[in-house]
This record gives C-alpha cells, sequence and structure tokens, in this order.
C-alpha cells in the first residue's frame, strides 16, 4: 500500500519536473513574440522603457500601418498571396503531373532522366540564380509577377516528393484501370491523384510558405515599391520608417498571423510531410 | 535493341505527361546551369551589357578565380561561413533534447491522476500570484505578465500534453524569415531593446564581483585552457582507441585528430595580434581597433598560451602518430570506417573546445572592462564587430530548437525498439547509460542525416539574416558566401565575378554530398 502512494507520488513529482522544463523553454522561445506583440502597442516613446507593457493599448497603430505614406501594406500583402497562390497551383501541378510520369508510367530512359532531376537538387540554387536573372532581363520580365512566378514554377524537389509518394500507390490499381479502359490522363486525374492527397496537400503547404517567406528573388527582380511582396516590402519599411519602431513591430506581427494560421489548421500534414521529405532525403 | 512502335508510344506519352516539368526545368535549371559555368569565365558586367550599352563580352579564363583568391577580403568572407556554422552541433543538440523531453511520458496512470496533477497545479498557481501579490511584486506589470505567461503555458501544457509545447517549440522556427530578423533586430538595439534592458542591472551587479575576483582571471583563463587540452588528450585517447578495437579506420581517426587540433591551433587568432590581423583585414577595421589598443589586448599571455597549446598537441599528436605508425598495434579494418563518428562526435568535441578557448578569451577580458568607469557593459550586439556573428549565432540556435529536426528526432526515437530499453531496465541501466548505448546509437542515421543536411544548407546560408539585420557588417564580419555572391552580382552588375564565387560554392556543397553519398549509407548500415 505504501508502495503505491510512493509510486503515485514519484510519478506526480517526475510530471510536474518535466512540465516546469517544458514550460520555462517554450516561456523562452516565446518571449520574443511576446515583446513584438507588446511592443505593437505601444507610443513610440514607450519603447525603450523597462517595462513591457504599454500604458493603453494602442490598438490603431495596427490600422495606421495601412495608411503610412511610402508603405504600401495592404498592396504588399495581397501582391504576396497572389504570387504565392500562383507559384504553389503551377508548381504542385507540374510536380504531380511529372511524378506521375516518373512513378508510374514505363518509358525508355525513364530513370536517367529521373536521375538528372536529382542530381540537380543538390546545386546550390545561387548557381542558377544569376544567369536567370540575366534571363529575365533579356526577356523583360523583370520587375514583373510573371517574373516572380514563372522561375519558381517547376521544382525538382516537390517532383522528387510527389514521385517518392506515388511509388507507395499499389499497382494493382493501375492495372484494373487499365481494364476498365481508362486513359493514362484518367488513371492521373482519377486515381493517383485523388490517392495521393496527402503529398499534395504536404506540398502545396510547403510552397506557399517557401514562396511566401521567400526573400532573395523578389528582392533581385522587383524594382517598383507597390509591386513588392511582403519580404521586400518589410525590409523596404526598416530602412526607411525603421525608427517607428511600433509601427514596424505591428507589421511585424502582421505579416506572421498567416504562417500561424496555416500552421494551426495544417499541423498534422505539415509533421508528416517533414518525415516523408526527410527521412526519405 | 529493337525500337518497337509501343516503345515510342510509352515514350510519348512519359514525356507528354513530364513536358510542363521539364521545358521549366531546361530553361530554369539546364541552361542557366550551362550559362553560368560559361559566365564565370568572362567578364560578364551589367554596367556594360544592358539595354542601352552592349559591348562584346570577354572571355578571361580563370582570372576571376585569381581575383577572386587574391581578394584581401575573401579570407574573412570564407571563414565567416564556417564560423556560422559553429551553430550546427548546439542547435542539433537543443533539438535532440527537445525530442527527448517531448517523448518521455506525459499522461502515464489513468485519468483520474491527471485530474489531482491538474487540480493541484492550478492551486500552485493561484497560490503564487496571492504570495505575488502579498509581497507587492505582483504591483509591477512586468511579474505580472511573466508570471501569467510561464503559468498560462504551465497549465495549458499540462492539460493539453506534447501537442501544446511541440507547437511552442516550434514557433520560431515556423515564422523564420524577415519579420523574425526585423524583430531580432529590434531585440538586439544596444541603446534600448528588451535584451540590453534586462542586462544592465545585472551587470551592474556583477562589477564588483568581476573586480573581486579579477586577480584571479588569468589564472581562470589558463584553467580553461588546460581543460580544453586534456578534453583534446581525452578525446585523442578515445579515438586511438576505437582505432586499436578495430572501430575505425585510418580515415576516420586522421579526420578525428584533425576536427579536434582545430581549436588549439586557431587559439593564435584569439590571442595573437599578428593573427588578429589577419582576420581584420579591412584597413578602416585595423584603424579603428589599432585606436582603441584592441589589437594588442592579450599580446602579453600570448606567449604562454601558444606554449600550453603547443604542449598538448604534441602529447595528442605524439601519441596518435606513436600508436598507428610506430606501435602499430591495431585491428586492421576498412580506412573509412567510422567516419560519421568521426564527423559527429569529433566535430561537436572540436565546438566545444573553441568555446573553451573563447571562455578563456572572455576571462581575460573582464577585469579591464570591470575597471572601466562605468563598470561591465552590455554588447552592442550586431553593431559590434565581434559580436556579431555570435549574435546571429544566438538568434539561431533560438529558431533551431524547435525546427524540423526536432520532429525528425521525434520521428527517429519512436522508432527504437522498445525491447532494448526493457533489456536495459533489467540490466539495471542508468538512465545515462540507456541514452548512450541506446538511444543515441539507434538515432545515429538522423544525426548523420542532418548534420549534412545542415551542412549543406550552412554552406549557403547567411544571406537573409546579412541583408535585413548587418548589410553584411560591421566591417564585413557577416558577410558569408552567399551575400557577397548577392552583393558582387546583385548591388554592383558584376555578373561573371558573383557566377565565379558561386561555383566555388558548389564545389563545396559537391564535396559535402559526395561525402554524404559515399559514407551516409554504410554508416546507417553499421
Amino acid at each position: 500500500m505504501q508502495d503505491k502512494t510512493t509510486r503515485f507520488w514519484g510519478g506526480f513529482a517526475k510530471l510536474v519536473s518535466l512540465n516546469v522544463v517544458l514550460t520555462l523553454i517554450a516561456v523562452l522561445l516565446v518571449l520574443p513574440f511576446t515583446w513584438m506583440v507588446l511592443a505593437s502597442l505601444k507610443v513610440l516613446d514607450e519603447i525603450g522603457y523597462d517595462s513591457w507593457l504599454p500604458e493603453v493599448c494602442q490598438w490603431h497603430n495596427y490600422r495606421d500601418v495601412f495608411t503610412m505614406k511610402g508603405i504600401f501594406f495592404g498592396r504588399w500583402y495581397w501582391n504576396t498571396v497572389f504570387v504565392s497562390s500562383w507559384i504553389t497551383f503551377l508548381q504542385v501541378f507540374t510536380s504531380s503531373l511529372a511524378a506521375f510520369s516518373f512513378a508510374r508510367l514505363r518509358w525508355k530512359g525513364r530513370d536517367n532522366v529521373f536521375f538528372l532531376y536529382l542530381a540537380t537538387m543538390m546545386l546550390p540554387g545561387l548557381v542558377m540564380m544569376i544567369p536567370n536573372y540575366q534571363n529575365m532581363i533579356l526577356l523583360g520580365l523583370v520587375d514583373s509577377y510573371a517574373g516572380l512566378v514563372i522561375p519558381a514554377s517547376f521544382s525538382a524537389f516537390g517532383t522528387f516528393l510527389m514521385r517518392q509518394f506515388m511509388m507507395n500507390i499499389p499497382k494493382s490499381l493501375d492495372e484494373a484501370a487499365e481494364i476498365d479502359g481508362a486513359t493514362k490522363w484518367q488513371l492521373y486525374w482519377d486515381v493517383v491523384l485523388p490517392l495521393a492527397r496527402p503529398a499534395l496537400v504536404t506540398l502545396t503547404i510547403f510552397t506557399f510558405i517557401g514562396s511566401y517567406n521567400n526573400l532573395f528573388w523578389p528582392l533581385v527582380m522587383m524594382k517598383t515599391p507597390d509591386k513588392y511582396t511582403l519580404p521586400i516590402g518589410m525590409l523596404s519599411f526598416q530602412s526607411s520608417q525603421g525608427q517607428q519602431t511600433n509601427l514596424l513591430m505591428a507589421a511585424v506581427a502582421m505579416s506572421v498571423v498567416p504562417m500561424i494560421i496555416i500552421f494551426v489548421l495544417m499541423q498534422k500534414q505539415l509533421v508528416k510531410g517533414i518525415m516523408l521529405g526527410g527521412v526519405k532525403g | 535493341m529493337a525500337i518497337s512502335k509501343k516503345d515510342i508510344k510509352e515514350f510519348a506519352v512519359g514525356i507528354g505527361f513530364l513536358l510542363p516539368n521539364i521545358l521549366g526545368f531546361l530553361a530554369f535549371t539546364v541552361i542557366p546551369l550551362v550559362m553560368s559555368i560559361y559566365m564565370a569565365f568572362t567578364d560578364w558586367n551589367l554596367e556594360m551589357h544592358n539595354y542601352f550599352r552592349s559591348e562584346p563580352i570577354t572571355f578571361v579564363w580563370f582570372s576571376n578565380f585569381v581575383k577572386l583568391f587574391s581578394d584581401p577580403d575573401f579570407p574573412q568572407y570564407f571563414g565567416n561561413t564556417f564560423f556560422m556554422m559553429i551553430g550546427i552541433p548546439f542547435g542539433v543538440a537543443g533539438s535532440l533534447v527537445a525530442a527527448l523531453l517531448l517523448n518521455m511520458e506525459f499522461t502515464r496512470g489513468d485519468g483520474k491522476r491527471k485530474l489531482v496533477v491538474m487540480m493541484i497545479l492550478c492551486a500552485v498557481m493561484a497560490a503564487s500570484f496571492g504570495l505575488l501579490a502579498a509581497l507587492g511584486l505582483g504591483a509591477t506589470g512586468m511579474t505580472i505578465l511573466l508570471v501569467s505567461l510561464v503559468g498560462g503555458v504551465f497549465v495549458i501544457g499540462s492539460i493539453g500534453g506534447k501537442t501544446i509545447y511541440r507547437t511552442l517549440f516550434y514557433f520560431p522556427y515556423f515564422t523564420a524569415g524577415v519579420a523574425t530578423f526585423i524583430l531580432w533586430k529590434k531585440l538586439y538595439n544596444p541603446l534600448n531593446g528588451p535584451i540590453n534592458n534586462a542586462l544592465r542591472p545585472l551587470l551592474d551587479a556583477l562589477t564588483p564581483v568581476v573586480i573581486m575576483i579579477s586577480p584571479a582571471c588569468q589564472a581562470i583563463g589558463i584553467v580553461l585552457l588546460v581543460i580544453a587540452g586534456l578534453f583534446f588528450l581525452h578525446m585523442v585517447r578515445r579515438k586511438l582507441r576505437l582505432w586499436r578495437d578495430g572501430e575505425t579506420g585510418i580515415i576516420s581517426v586522421w579526420l578525428g585528430m584533425i576536427l579536434l587540433s582545430l581549436p588549439l591551433v586557431f587559439c593564435w587568432s584569439w590571442v595573437s595580434p599578428t593573427w588578429m590581423h589577419v582576420i581584420m583585414n579591412t584597413p578602416e577595421m585595423k584603424a579603428v581597433a589599432s585606436a582603441s589598443g584592441e589589437l594588442s589586448f592579450l599580446s602579453r599571455d600570448a606567449k604562454w598560451t601558444l606554449l600550453l597549446m603547443f604542449l598538448f598537441l604534441g602529447i595528442g599528436w605524439g601519441r596518435f602518430l606513436y600508436a598507428v605508425y610506430i606501435a602499430k598495434r591495431g585491428f586492421k579494418c576498412v580506412a573509412d570506417r567510422g567516419i560519421g563518428d568521426s564527423a559527429i562526435v569529433d566535430g561537436s568535441a572540436m565546438v566545444l573546445n573553441m568555446v573553451l578557448v573563447g571562455l578563456c578569451c572572455v576571462f581575460w577580458l573582464l577585469p579591464e572592462g570591470a575597471s572601466a568607469e562605468a563598470g561591465l557593459q552590455p554588447p552592442k550586439w550586431i553593431s559590434d564587430y565581434y559580436w556579431a556573428k555570435p549574435s546571429l549565432l544566438i538568434m539561431g540556435f533560438w529558431g533551431a530548437i524547435g525546427s524540423n529536426n526536432m520532429l525528425l528526432y521525434l520521428a527517429g526515437l519512436s522508432g527504437v525498439p522498445q525491447e532494448l530499453y526493457e533489456a536495459a531496465d533489467i540490466d539495471g541501466a542508468s538512465s545515462w547509460q540507456r541514452f548512450w548505448h541506446i538511444t543515441w546509437p539507434q538515432l545515429a542515421n538522423v544525426t548523420f542525416f542532418i548534420m549534412v543536411m545542415s551542412v549543406i544548407g550552412g554552406l549557403q546560408g547567411g544571406f537573409d539574416m546579412a541583408r535585413v539585420m548587418t548589410e553584411g557588417g560591421p566591417a564585413g564580419s557577416t558577410t558569408t558566401l552567399a551575400y557577397y555572391i548577392y552583393t558582387q552580382g546583385f548591388n554592383t552588375g558584376r555578373l561573371g565575378y558573383a557566377s565565379a564565387v558561386s561555383w566555388l560554392l558548389f564545389l563545396m556543397v559537391f564535396t559535402v554530398t559526395m561525402f554524404n553519398w559515399k559514407f551516409g549509407n554504410r554508416y546507417t548500415n553499421e
């Protein structure tokens, strides 16, 4: 009897100490965000104070960001979502088509071509950036949305991820579909694609987040302020009006929000996708 | 081999599906790749080849590469790239610890126990609030804020368990980007940033203590160096034992020896003024440093340190060369066996030793700072030449704990067979032994994968941070190769030169990838 009680309290102590450690780590990691939100609610003069708390919450800071001179925050938001959506749609579409060809069709030279794809995955992206920029100049696509979207619409990584997943869908389905007289397109559209949904969702999230956060390419390509995406927009905000820390923090907070929403909604698929892409990598 | 009609049809269908992708692949990967090689050997410059001017592009052979290696600033940028990779083992260790904690049992027992736990936790929280209010501490908003933050996370985490903590851990990594870099730039603000605001009272309290112990500081520094040296010898002994037992081949022993020796060799750069000159190559920086006398700050101790480090290096290398090439005791085994062990364990030991040597430097510098008029001052973080890289490393660590690596480790942990732990329990193994003899070897392939990927990422990294937070400065101290390529290619328009640098980067990435292909699988199978 006494043994049981000891064990109960022993387990209890362990549980509490574990939670204490985890809480401390979590709080340390979240503190910068806490400061960000609180600073965004302050009057500018309060920023340097020791206390993190605003005297009176200045909720209008968030509205003011949208009406600042030279800062097209709403426009940037829209640009980013627009560009990211297009990139995501095109990349998922082309990747799944290619993956279907690599994983479910048999043709001469298939494995060689796939190896070529694999080999380019290890190339540093920077190597291709410079000639790509030159080509964009030649095509006259600098400072246009098309120049942001088109080069990013094809991805060796996406193809690889989709192929890994499609390889695991039972081959017998193909045969069954063939007996029913389905064309290859029907096989792709009606059989394989619905079954590859988890991989599609994962790739969608990855691509969207990747292009939402992308700094390098838009920075190189975009010249007119009202065509900026959020990352470069924030950068120009920082360099032109960076002294207004409260407004800057409000903008930072708002630009992080879509990420958080996606993460909370899609957490499960995301974690699964990282395993899929990482473990086999 | 006859090509039948069926073959052609299959090929046509296959390529048909591939078509949209392969067009893009050709246009944005293959063609640029070929172009990039060509550009690296030309003087392609946007100032000469644009809409308005089109002077002929000349093929300049290797002069871009010659220019690169004769650029006095280049060694610094090269070194910065590697310096920033010091953060990798720390980040990986952080995510491993986080994964191990999250993998512990949260809800052992039944629901009733959990309810009891919850009630007690809430009672404790309420009591601590009451206590704070009674002591009058709760009167300041900051205390309330911190206590409620801790309490909130604690209660929600205890109820929600793993998922809540995992989400909170993952948060910094997930949101990483321009936004969080801007946030950290504000946090690091030396005058009124929250970090320095919090540090100032702490350092004020610390100043008298440092003045008190300042006579001992030099001794402490030397003790730290001795510890670093002994640790080096210990790791050498471990390496040689593994070699004797036939668990590591000669290549990995050499790799391990080189990695382990690096911190002791680089000691010089911290303690000897001439090496400092090599690192700080820009003339302005030299002027600033020599004006403030910073360059000579450790010269009086340099000789001692050199002597010490030579002693340890000599003993270690002597033992190694004697055991391997003269006494030749040891099982013969494949030359590259155990190379993963060298990369991971010795790499981490190297970083640890670097930290020890760095700490020694800190102790030697402290008394000077404390005896200054204003006492110890918090660092200027990203606007300070010496602190800029460590600042970025701290920020990187913040994001690296709850990263994808943590999730990979969690997946790896769930794959460890439970029977191993049960067997260990029967043998009465301590939890450290359980970790070191079961968990760590079982996770070896995950660790190897993470390390290789991080190194590949690290070689190409540092652009976003440098662009948003420091613009590569102060005095080039945060300019990595990636940022250098950007400034050369897109700020000054020297596309040819930038291509040459990017091909150097490619060669390094390629080497690591080859290393992975050659040894990664073998290490996994062992």
